[in-house]
């Protein structure tokens, strides 16, 4: 079924199946891609840091970008308290990128277009906050809760506002990222099926319409790994300096 | 026109065969969750570690150096120019210094020179005058002596004439007396 636009999203298992207390662990092709993602990481990020120029040549000035990019965005976003956390929000950019990136090579598997994926890094940045901010503030945590300068009237009314969507933090989080991947993955895949389809006769007009679309997967691709990062560096920005 | 019409049609026509061939997404289907969740915690852990410990540390150092040098290199430059200004500075003050002393040398030697001249200008004129007064003096006693002579010649030619005329000598006080009556009566005229 290579037309179906979802295909590209099946995962099987390579290699042997391992199971622990009946729970299927085996290594997938999600697995290998995840791991062609970290296995990238970290020779661009050698490469990176191979030299100790004073001028930093073309990979150790991409490393250093990276790094001044992402240390100003936390800076920015959740302010000097957020430093012990920098690697994490790194680690998580550069992972969720490079994922998003080598999803972008055809055959390829795109390990973010998976909700499972980005639910399970939303739920990780979720839970970890919410302990976050119970550790530092105690109960004081909860005053997220209750925005000041509301009428007592309408408290009620926001309290439960701000509760349901405190709640579905991790849930737009990882919807958002998945939901993006999927349908520009989706998008490419049927565009490319009306290029054989259509033939000679008519096909360069999806071709064009694919090679735009490549540059604005591209695009979402960066955009998306961006936006999950700053989203967590807010997260934790509440959880850090309550703000309400 | 035609063209638009075969592509909506075919288009709609694959969409039909792509959606009708599979409906549902594979994301769905639980079979994998657990090994998936299993293998990005392993390997994102695995990720997570390599950068905290290797490469932010690295890549930090690397900004921190570079920073450092930039800043040392800024500081040195700094006091090299503050030297430089140092140097300029006293340069400025040996060169006023000289001129000033140029200038003083200069205004003495002038000084100098014009008393010089001033001194030999009146030495001159004392001298000329001495030798003016030397030589009036001279003129006088010339003038003296001549008047004298004259008269002594006076008296001689006027005895002389009258010896040749009278063929007599007259009295010498005489002839004397009337030559300087007359000399003076001439002095007078003149």
């Amino acid at each position: 079924m290579a037309t179906n636009p979802m295909h590209q999203f099946n995962v099987y298992k390579i290699g042997p199946e391992i199971k622990i207390n009946g729970i299927d662990l085996s290594f997938t092709n999600a697995s290998l891609f995840m791991l062609i993602s970290a296995i990238s990481i970290s020779i661009f990020l050698l490469l990176g840091t191979k030299d100790k120029k004073i001028i930093p040549g073309k990979f150790q000035l991409l490393s250093e970008i990276l790094y001044n990019f992402i240390s100003k965005m936390i800076s920015d976003t959740a302010g000097k308290k957020a430093k012990p956390y920098f690697p994490f929000i790194f680690s998580l950019f550069i992972f969720v990128l490079f994922c998003n990136m080598v999803g972008m090579l055809p055959y390829s598997f795109t390990v973010t277009s998976h909700i499972i994926v980005t639910l399970a890094f939303a739920m990780f940045i979720f839970i970890g906050v919410t302990i976050l901010g119970f550790v530092i503030h105690g109960f004081k945590y909860l005053k997220i809760f209750v925005p000041s300068g509301v009428p007592v009237v309408l408290l009620p009314i926001i309290m439960i506002i701000e509760i349901i969507s405190y709640l579905s933090r991790p849930v737009s989080l990882s919807v958002r990222l998945f939901a993006n991947m999927m349908a520009g993955h989706t998008m490419l895949k049927v565009f490319g099926g009306f290029v054989i389809s259509l033939g000679l006769v008519a096909g360069w007009l999806p071709l064009t319409f694919s090679v735009a679309l490549t540059g604005l997967e591209i695009l979402v691709a960066f955009l998306q790994a961006y936006v999950f990062a700053i989203l967590t560096c807010i997260y934790l920005n509440d959880a850090l300096n309550l703000h309400h | 026109m035609i063209k638009i019409i075969s592509l909506t049609t075919s288009l709609l026509l694959t969409l039909n065969i792509v959606f009708a061939a599979e409906a549902g997404m594979p994301q769905l289907d639980p079979t994998y969750w657990a090994s998936q969740v299993f293998w990005l915690t392993i390997i994102f852990s695995a990720i997570y570690f390599l950068i905290a410990k290797i490469f932010v540390p690295k890549i930090k150092g690397n900004i921190d150096a570079r920073e450092s040098q930039i800043r040392k290199d800024i500081d040195e430059a700094n006091t090299l120019k503050e030297e430089a200004d140092k140097k300029l500075q006293k340069y400025n003050s040996l060169i006023d210094e000289a001129k000033l002393e140029a200038r003083k040398i200069l205004s003495e030697s002038r000084k100098k020179i014009n008393e010089d001249i001033q001194t030999k200008k009146e030495q001159i004129e004392k001298d000329i005058q001495k030798e003016t007064l030397g030589a009036t003096k001279e003129i006088e006693k010339f003038k003296i002596n001549s008047l004298n002579k004259v008269n002594i010649i006076s008296e001689e030619i006027v005895s002389e004439i009258i010896q040749d005329i009278f063929k007599e000598d007259l009295n010498k006080s005489s002839i004397k007396a009337t030559v300087s009556e007359v000399m003076k009566e001439r002095k007078n005229q003149i």
